[in-house]
């Protein structure tokens, strides 16, 4: 949504290189809406909720499919996300072959996912090439951020939207020179609902959740702890001012994910970071293998 | 939110189909929305009423059909009914090792014409 006027740009998102755009302070084309008359928005749109509705139907025992001249039942069962799990694995196809390792960090707003990419890009070039695609909903300030520290990045403003998704990726990939053997970091919106729904390509997930959030987050947010390889626990060094339980978040998390690494960082002191790095270096550089998102990837 | 975004790809889907099958129109579309599939089914319903209006959903019968979840305990290994993804096994308390029904969130069929 726009923040100046409120009004919504519907599936409207934008791309923005900081080289080559000017972003002014309000770039918003405002074009008369069009609002279909006087705003009684009539659908003709009828609702079931059978539980088990089908076009085969018993009479008196006997079953017979219903078979009008003029219609056709398409057996579809087809998955809704289909289309971007298919952006998704051409994403990941691209990756692999540029030997890239591209990970989706996720985390609700204010876990300090940017400031650990900041240090991490500071750490790591130029031993290791690094890009970055950063989701917000508005502003170019996260890849500003990214370009001060050293690394290329590019924004996507998703406007209304409230998660990345594969094709947006796709889009920003075009436009971001990716160097072969890179590790390519996309923060996505802060947001620990919506993203975990979307594949964007990645091999590895990396939830970020801080010391300051409350040690439910991984019940309170299951599907995105489920769907998650790695989870840092950031602003350790606030643990002493604060009543968070590290010990009973991992096990929050673990008894939903088994499989779910942890490690305690503080990306403002640098602990832990060090083991972060060792993580990332570990990680199959270019080949996606393997790679499966605990939930909501095309099982295909 | 992300309801709506799955609202369009529906829309979009069943556009997709309707050409492949050089359909006029969709008269029936069924989808299946699975309890544990990360979609709110009456959050998506909203969605997909505001959004079908001109779209080639505009006159389509929407049915859903609400999956329930299910889970296979860890422990005793029966299977349990699951409305939420915290579920444990009414018998032990146990989470499931494996999540067996409710993931679904897919368009069953078109009827077209």
């Amino acid at each position: 949504m726009c923040e100046t006027c409120g009004c919504g740009e519907s599936g409207e998102f934008r791309i923005h290189d900081l080289h080559h755009d000017h972003l002014p302070e309000h770039e918003h084309h405002h074009h008369d809406h069009e609002h279909h008359g006087d705003h009684n928005h009539h659908h003709d749109h009828h609702h079931e909720h059978d539980y088990e509705h089908s076009y085969t139907h018993e009479h008196d025992g006997v079953t017979h499919t219903h078979d009008h001249p003029d219609q056709k039942v398409i057996n579809l069962n087809m998955d809704i996300l289909s289309e971007n799990n298919k952006l998704a694995r051409l994403n990941r196809r691209f990756f692999e072959g540029r030997k890239v390792l591209c990970l989706n960090l996720v985390s609700s707003p204010g876990s300090g996912k940017t400031t650990i990419l900041e240090k991490t890009i500071k750490a790591l070039i130029p031993s290791r090439k690094i890009a970055v695609i950063e989701g917000d909903q508005q502003t170019l300030l996260d890849a500003e951020r990214i370009e001060k520290s050293g690394a290329p990045a590019i924004q996507i403003n998703t406007g209304s939207g409230c998660h990345l998704d594969a094709r947006m990726v796709e889009l920003a990939v075009q436009k971001l020179e990716i160097e072969y053997g890179s590790v390519l970091f996309i923060e996505n919106v802060g947001n620990l609902v919506c993203p975990a729904m979307f594949d964007l390509g990645e091999f590895k997930r990396v939830v970020v959740i801080s010391v300051t959030e409350g040690e439910d987050k991984p019940l309170k947010y299951p599907y995105m702890f489920q769907s998650s390889h790695l989870c840092l626990i950031n602003k350790s060094d606030l643990l002493p001012y604060v009543d968070f339980d590290t010990e009973k978040t991992i096990s929050y998390a673990r008894s939903l994910n088994p499989k779910l690494e942890f490690i305690l960082v503080s990306a403002r002191t640098g602990e832990g970071m060090e083991q972060w790095y060792e993580w990332l270096e570990k990680q199959p550089f270019g080949s996606a293998q393997g790679t499966t998102l605990g939930f909501a990837q095309d099982k295909t | 939110m992300h309801e709506f975004s799955m609202a369009i790809e529906v829309i979009n889907l069943a556009q997709r189909e309707a050409v492949k099958n050089k359909a006029n129109s969709i008269q029936k579309i069924t989808i299946e929305v699975g309890d544990l599939s990360g979609v709110d089914a009456d959050a998506f319903e909203s969605a997909l009423g505001l959004l079908v209006k001109d779209s080639i959903l505009d006159q389509a019968l929407v049915t859903l059909i609400r999956t329930p979840g299910l889970g296979r305990c860890n422990s005793c290994n029966d299977e349990f009914e699951m409305n939420h993804r915290m579920a444990t096994c009414p018998k032990c308390q146990c989470f499931p090792s494996e999540i067996s029904g409710g993931e679904e969130f897919r368009v069953v069929s078109l009827t077209v014409a």
